[in-house]
């Protein structure tokens, strides 16, 4: 692996300063069943950075993901070997709590996933489990909620509707709302806009630039010209292995690996 | 270089290249028909030189619109996106060398009706068989993707430099020596200058020949060996 | 040109074979609920409702002990079997998806889903009416019970399964435990069609006789005791249709027609709620 910490060609999305580390992942291995799907990954997720990862289906970067969150658990047969440390704490141990866990590490999926209830309480849901708030808490926590998911103004006169009667666009920004609204460190993206047409598909990498100033972020996405536009950092995998780590305009005009220049320039076979 | 999946955009970043190869046979020709012209004395050949500068015009403009048309349809990246900048820019360098040698020509018939020595053109011939030789070189550097022989282009053109910087001396001697030579060695000068500015749009296209392969810039200033912004007449 | 011609022949003559099959199924049902109406439809009055059955050579009577004593043989049997068949499939879909024991739970719940009901009868007979002396209403609810039991189970596992397995990881992102998600999440989403799965195994159960012979048997009288025989639709029109006399033989044909046309309420409810599910 050959990691871009060379900070020559400073692209001015980065902040200045020097960065610090989230989250660290050290020397992780992922099974299913038997099947290593991971080999030993080493790779850091940077504070207020967005963070691409980029490669062909089954690279492992959606597994990578899920790790992070622990999200493997609900399924029999996975498991991590290895550390990711989060602030400086292993998270993949056996004392880990892990609905603690993933209230600090969020996740955004593929589809939209709107639970069957109201916007209202589609928000409020998650918040219930952890604080105990008064009404007019409750309500202020929804609507700064939506109102960072950029949803608020279009949903804000019909608050008891169905989650599920929002266009698709506006259901991926509700789940964002609904991820923000438990006061994450980390979100997590899965390919969060490859069911969204364009335009929604703006709005939702717009989101993500705004949110990057208040948390770490981890975006998968088979859209390279996204992984452009909205990260800082981007990673390259290729079977199992992190090929490339570096500043994603180095990454996407001058790439170190020629399996990240193939793969980028749509020249894999 | 492995293909890509999509075939029809390797065959877009083919189309550039043999654009930009026929320029470059365009521009050298240019180049070598505006010294012949010179050291001649032949008008006709320098009106066509003036003529066939809009062909290098239409050309660059086409691969400019083709560069744009391909960056807007397929989002290059990595090597592709520099290879499709360094298409525009070389394009640009070779059309301004097709300027130069053009207003060269254009010179060369305001003199060619004053009777001079042949002598004193020998200095402006060599400066220009030199710069053919490295216009030739970093042409085909360009269509290897060959930055060793860039490199070589851009490092040996101080030699062109230093050539012009006599050229510039032997120039103004003659001047000093007869006013009569004034206007003669005037046009003479601007002369060489182009040709030296060829020289320096070569070594540009070396430069774009190097980010091409590697993604980065040259390292290192260039050795330069232009000194006659500073010469004055009190050094002869 | 000619295999095309070809195609298009042999496509018309399954095209007709389809359709004539599907007329005769259909004729059929038609003629069935024809008949039923007919011949139920001059029967009904007041009377159904108001008055107990009669005896015989009576020209009053109605079906007023038999119809509550349905109503509240199928009530208990499904508050019953709901509960037990709902935490079965929730326990199948949720905790034990990847368990053995879900896997031999679903196949002997697949043999009692197709079990006859009179084996059924059999069983209560044996364990409940048998050793305590008596045929009961308990014994008949609990008969039926055993009847909605696999179809809840079935259609509750195979509702959740249907939640996406998205939501779930959407829910346990948000780091709500397990027995939240399923509460809260799975249950809301897969409601409208667990409430499908009951009202079928209503309407099944509904129609049922055979468990019910030999264990509620009947009652001639007004009885809402679950402890004494009790009197039931199905059984009496069984009964009914076995006398010569014609006032019963009405009667029987009119309870007929309340049965069916309770069932084909309660399917068409279901299916309107099965429909409002996949949207």
């Amino acid at each position: 692996m050959s990691t871009g910490t060379n900070r020559q060609p400073a692209s001015p999305a980065i902040p200045a300063g020097p960065l610090t580390e989230k989250v660290s992942v050290r020397n992780l291995k992922f099974y299913y069943g038997n099947n290593l799907a991971l080999k030993s990954i080493d790779l850091p997720l940077y504070d207020r950075i967005v963070t691409a990862f980029i490669g062909p289906s089954g690279c492992g970067k959606s597994t990578l993901l899920r790790v992070l969150n622990r999200m493997y658990d609900l399924y029999p047969g996975q498991h991590a070997e290895g550390e990711v440390l989060i602030d400086g704490r292993n998270v993949l141990g056996p004392d880990q709590d892990v609905n603690a866990l993933r209230a600090k590490v969020g996740m955004v999926f593929q589809k939209p996933t709107p639970f069957p209830m109201s916007i209202y309480d589609n928000i409020a849901f998650g918040v219930r489990l952890y604080e105990k708030l008064g009404k007019s808490e409750m309500d202020e926590r929804v609507e700064s909620s939506l109102r960072r998911a950029a949803l608020w103004n279009e949903v804000k006169d019909k608050l008891n509707a169905s989650g599920q009667s929002l266009s698709g666009g506006q259901q991926q920004r509700l789940c964002i709302a609904r991820t923000v609204a438990v006061k994450p460190e980390v979100i997590l993206f899965d390919e969060p806009c490859s069911a969204l047409d364009p335009i929604s598909t703006s709005k939702v990498e717009e989101l993500i630039d705004e949110l990057r100033a208040d948390y770490t972020i981890a975006i998968v996405t088979h859209n390279m010209q996204q992984a452009a536009r909205v990260s800082q950092f981007t990673a390259f995998m290729y079977l199992g292995e992190l090929v490339e780590f570096a500043e994603t305009a180095k990454i996407f005009t001058a790439p170190s690996d020629k399996r990240t220049q193939d793969y980028i320039t749509g020249r894999f076979g | 270089m492995p293909e890509h999946i999509v075939t029809s955009f390797d065959a877009e970043l083919e189309l550039l290249r043999s654009k930009i190869a026929e320029m470059g046979g365009v521009a050298e020709k240019m180049l070598d028909d505006s010294t012949r012209a010179l050291v001649r004395r032949d008008s006709a050949l320098a009106r066509q030189v003036i003529e066939a500068d809009s062909r290098l015009d239409n050309l660059q403009r086409e691969v400019e619109e083709n560069a744009v048309a391909t960056i807007a349809r397929r989002q290059p990246v990595a090597v592709d996106l520099r290879d499709i900048v360094s298409a525009i820019r070389v394009a640009g360098d070779v059309e301004r060398i097709g300027d130069l040698a053009k207003n060269t020509s254009k010179r060369v018939l305001a003199i060619s009706s004053e009777a001079h020595p042949a002598k004193i053109v020998v200095g402006v011939q060599h400066m220009s068989d030199l710069v053919q030789a490295q216009l030739k070189d970093v042409l085909d550097a360009y269509a290897e993707r060959n930055e060793q022989k860039a490199l070589d282009v851009w490092s040996r053109d101080d030699r062109i430099d230093a050539l012009y910087n006599s050229v510039f001396r032997e120039l103004l001697t003659y001047m000093m020596e007869d006013t009569r030579n004034i206007t003669y060695c005037t046009h003479l000068l601007f002369l060489a200058k182009n040709i030296e500015r060829i020289g320096d749009h070569t070594t540009n296209i070396a430069e774009t020949i190097y980010y091409v392969t590697t993604g980065e810039a040259v390292a290192g200033e260039r050795p330069k060996g232009d000194t006659t912004s500073f010469t004055t007449t009190g050094e002869i | 040109m000619s295999l095309y011609a070809a195609r298009k022949r042999s496509n018309r003559i399954a095209m007709g074979l389809c359709t004539v099959a599907a007329v005769f199924g259909i004729v059929w049902l038609v003629l069935i609920l024809a008949v039923l109406v007919w011949e139920g439809v001059s029967g009904l009055s007041w009377r159904v409702f108001t008055e107990i059955t009669p005896s015989m050579g009576s020209t009053t009577g109605g079906l007023l002990n038999a119809i509550v004593g349905s109503l509240m043989m199928v009530f208990f049997a499904v508050l019953i079997g709901t509960p037990l068949g709902l935490l079965a499939g929730t326990y199948m879909a949720e905790y034990g998806r990847y368990e053995k024991l879900t896997h031999v739970v679903r196949f002997i719940n697949d043999i009692l889903l197709s079990a006859p009901s009179i084996v059924i009868g059999l069983f209560i007979y044996e364990i409940l009416v048998a050793p305590f002396g008596g045929f009961s209403g308990w014994a008949g609810s609990a008969a039926l019970a055993v009847i909605v039991i696999p179809v809840v189970v079935r259609t509750t596992e195979d509702m959740l399964l249907l939640v996406p397995g998205q939501l779930r990881e959407a829910a346990a992102a948000l780091g709500l435990p397990r027995s939240v998600i399923i509460k809260q999440v799975a249950y809301k989403a897969a409601l409208a069609g667990i409430v499908t799965g009951i009202l079928l195994a209503v309407a099944r159960i509904s129609g049922e006789t055979a468990p019910l012979l030999f264990t509620a048997l009947s009652n001639n009288f007004f009885s809402t005791s679950m402890t004494q025989p009790i009197a039931s639709l199905p059984v009496v029109i069984y009964n009914f249709t076995k006398t010569p006399d014609e006032n019963m033989q009405q009667l029987a044909w009119t309870g007929a027609l309340l049965i069916t046309f309770a069932v084909l309420v309660m399917s068409i409810i279901a299916r309107a709620l099965s429909t409002r599910m996949k949207k």
